[in-house]
């Protein structure tokens, strides 16, 4: 079978769409909704596969409303990874969830083809922000991304989650409105210097991003700049982040943390390409260092003093965004590489984490790390892998995120920032040391309640594990894997827009 | 269109003093029909095709129609609405509105003097702040969902003027996004209505940290 790169590009947005729609109907019994929603997953990200063997990085395509360059190659390899995680972690989760004894949903059994149709179609547009050639549509999709989560966020419907949607859902839409805003600039820009032909086309406008007004396109920065970064999650725009985090269900926290916050991203950083050659690079570069600094030094505290596991990966989550904006801004190939790399690590780890959060509140029934211990003796396995993602998460060798946070704090040194890499180091450090106490408690001492036993399944363990060699193998070995060194290159490069 | 920019600024104002659900959602929608119109206006005054139509069409249909109706429906429910806090917030969005009037009006004359669409554009400007005003000052649900309804009218305002509309598949994505907004924040605000008892968010306070 030979596909060419639109039939596959149509593979890949068809299969989710049609699940969703199947699942909504909820007429499959579970066992079928459970492997069809492994099938379906598993041939996305075959036909990804495929899609990344056929596509040359140096040629990009360009459809009518569908563009795919490296970057967006880049973006669809790990959305595709988390979908695959995902579709098969999530019959434990849900068994877990559903069970009759402990499980939250129980009295919900019906609602798992619910939680298959949103969460499928939340993968969906997401894949859709990376395909679309449009920012104008890349702003539309971003905005589904933010209220179809917010049903999935919400799910449970406790208190708590509403109150966390809520939050959500009113903040991230006024920050995406700022962001509509500021593509409505972009595109007064675009009719007063180069007309209406190709309305707000991503490749048009790349190819003409010299001829803009820089002093509107910095007032359409700004807006877009807070209208993104609040999607990211970027303090002070931050204030949903944690709460929603922690109050979706795991997996769902997972795919918000990994892929939606790597899609707000690429879309700020397609945004920032247009604009990069008219305003120049110092003023982008003082406002991403700033910004991605000044979120980690605001993640750093809550860390510490946090009892609540999964918002503490929350911020943690917020460290890492921190951090990449803050290598973006630094404008050198080394940095904008390993940022690249890093939004595939951190997805792959962060992924892990929650889902195995989500275990550990399974476990013991409670979110608070105060009230756990001994896990190491109770539940080994859910420990051991618990530790690992830790290990792997605070960027300590051989794991992924040590060779690209590493290659990213390189960039701070060799780009003339030296002391903003010191700063850095020594927040990362707080940060390492605030997680390490929490997780080191949970783990040791002697066991004071009665766990629910070992939740943590056989797949469960395979994927999980599979998820952290995979980041390992290509981190480590990227200088041998050509195709993904290529593709990471040419994306760097599109990142750095040719400034650099 | 000087007309319409009186009535507009006069339904901003009254926005801000409505306490009473049912009449801040009819001041939504009026609020929306003076869009609506204004649409047309400036869609008839470019050219006579489809997309001069368009925006003005859809105006009507989703924010004139399905998100009051949606909205009104959702609030006749609320009926033993148990009141939490009582001193509201009016006054200051009230004179919100009014600083934000006289700073759209000084933004204007330092950004553009003597521009064309000048009181569409400070207008514009009071309805993107006042919605923004009523989000963060007011309590009840049913205002912040009529809060960011008015923010999001202001901005396509705005970019209707600045752009004689944008291109029609993004416009139909926008459309389609205010929609599901609503209908999102209709499912949740009934949802809070059966869990707290309420559509006070100030009740929602217990996520900290």
């Amino acid at each position: 079978m030979n596909f060419d790169i639109r039939e596959l590009i149509y593979i890949i947005l068809a299969l989710p769409l049609i699940f969703s729609a199947v699942s909504a109907t909820n007429f499959l019994g579970k066992d079928v909704l459970h492997w069809l929603n492994r099938l379906v997953a598993t041939g996305v990200g075959a036909a990804i596969i495929a899609l990344l063997l056929t596509f040359d990085a140096d040629i990009p395509f360009a459809g009518q409303y569908i563009y795919l360059d490296a970057l967006s190659m880049w973006m669809l390899i790990i959305i595709g990874t988390l979908y695959f995680a995902f579709a098969w972690t999530s019959k434990a989760y849900l068994d877990r969830d559903t069970n009759k004894r402990y499980g939250y949903l129980r009295r919900f059994g019906y609602l798992e083809g619910r939680f298959y149709a949103l969460s499928h179609i939340f993968v969906w547009i997401m894949l859709l922000v990376v395909l679309v050639n449009n920012l104008g549509l890349m702003w539309v999709t971003i905005e589904a991304t933010t209220l179809v989560s917010a049903l999935l966020v919400a799910f449970k419907f406790t208190r708590n989650s509403l109150e966390a949607t809520w939050k959500y859902v009113m903040v991230c839409t006024v920050g995406i409105c700022l962001a509509l805003l500021g593509t409505i600039i972009v595109y007064y820009i675009q009719l007063n210097t180069m007309g209406s032909e190709n309305a707000l086309n991503w490749l048009y406008l790349y190819e003409h991003s010299k001829m803009m007004d820089p002093a509107m396109a910095k007032f359409a920065l700004c807006f877009l700049f807070v209208g993104y970064g609040t999607k990211i999650g970027l303090a002070p725009m931050h204030s949903w982040l944690p709460d929603a985090y922690s109050e979706a269900p795991a997996l769902t926290s997972g795919l918000l943390s990994g892929s939606l916050c790597s899609c707000a991203v690429y879309v700020l950083i397609r945004n920032i390409i247009i604009l990069m050659p008219s305003i120049g690079i110092d003023f982008i570069s003082g406002l991403c260092l700033f910004f991605g600094l000044f979120t980690i030094a605001v993640a750093v505290p809550f860390v510490v003093v946090q009892r609540d596991i999964k918002r503490m990966l929350a911020y943690s989550s917020m460290e890492n965004f921190g951090l990449m904006m803050a290598a973006f801004g630094l404008f050198v190939p080394v940095a904008a590489q390993a940022m690249l790399l890093n939004l595939f690590n951190h997805a792959l780890v962060k992924f892990s984490l929650f889902y195995m959060a989500g275990t550990v509140i399974g476990e013991y029934g409670t979110k608070n790390m105060m009230r756990i211990h001994g896990m190491m003796v109770q539940v080994p396995r859910s420990a051991t892998f618990l530790l690992l993602g830790i290990v792997a998460l605070l960027g300590m060798p051989p794991f992924g995120i040590f060779f690209s946070k590493f290659y990213m704090l390189y960039g701070f040194f060799i780009s003339d920032h030296p002391w903003l890499g010191v700063l850095t180091l020594v927040l990362l450090a707080g940060m390492l040391i605030g997680i390490l106490y929490h997780v080191m408690r949970m783990l040791g001492g002697r066991p004071k309640r009665k766990a629910a036993g070992e939740l943590f399944g056989f797949i469960d363990s395979l994927v999980i594990a599979g998820l952290l060699i995979f980041g390992f193998v290509v981190s480590a070995g990227l200088g041998e894997i050509t195709i993904l060194n290529h593709l990471l290159n040419n994306a760097a490069k599109i990142v750095l827009g040719g400034v650099a | 269109m000087d007309y319409l920019v009186v009535f507009l600024v006069l339904v901003v104002f009254l926005q801000t003093r409505v306490t009473d659900l049912k009449r801040a959602v009819i001041c939504l929608a009026s609020q929306s029909v003076i869009i609506a119109i204004a649409c047309f206006v400036i869609g008839f005054s470019h050219g006579n095709d489809i997309h001069a139509v368009m925006p003005g069409v859809l105006t009507i249909i989703v924010k004139v129609i399905f998100i009051p109706g949606a909205v009104y429906r959702l609030v006749k429910k609320l009926k033993n609405e148990r009141e939490i806090v009582s001193a509201s917030n009016v006054n200051y969005s009230t004179m919100a509105a009014a600083l934000f009037l006289v700073m759209g009006y000084a933004l204007v004359e330092r950004l553009m003097p003597g521009a064309a669409g000048r009181d569409i554009v400070a207008s514009s400007i009071l309805m993107i702040m006042t919605g923004l005003s009523l989000m963060v000052l007011r309590k009840r649900a049913i205002i912040q969902i009529c809060g960011l309804i008015t923010l999001e009218n202001g901005i396509y305002l705005l970019g209707l003027l600045m752009t004689e509309g944008l291109p029609l598949v993004v416009e139909l994505g926008v459309f389609l996004d205010v929609l599901i907004a609503v209908v999102v924040l209709v499912i949740l605000t009934s949802r809070m209505r059966l869990s707290f008892m309420t559509t006070d968010t100030s009740v929602m306070k217990k996520l900290k940290g």
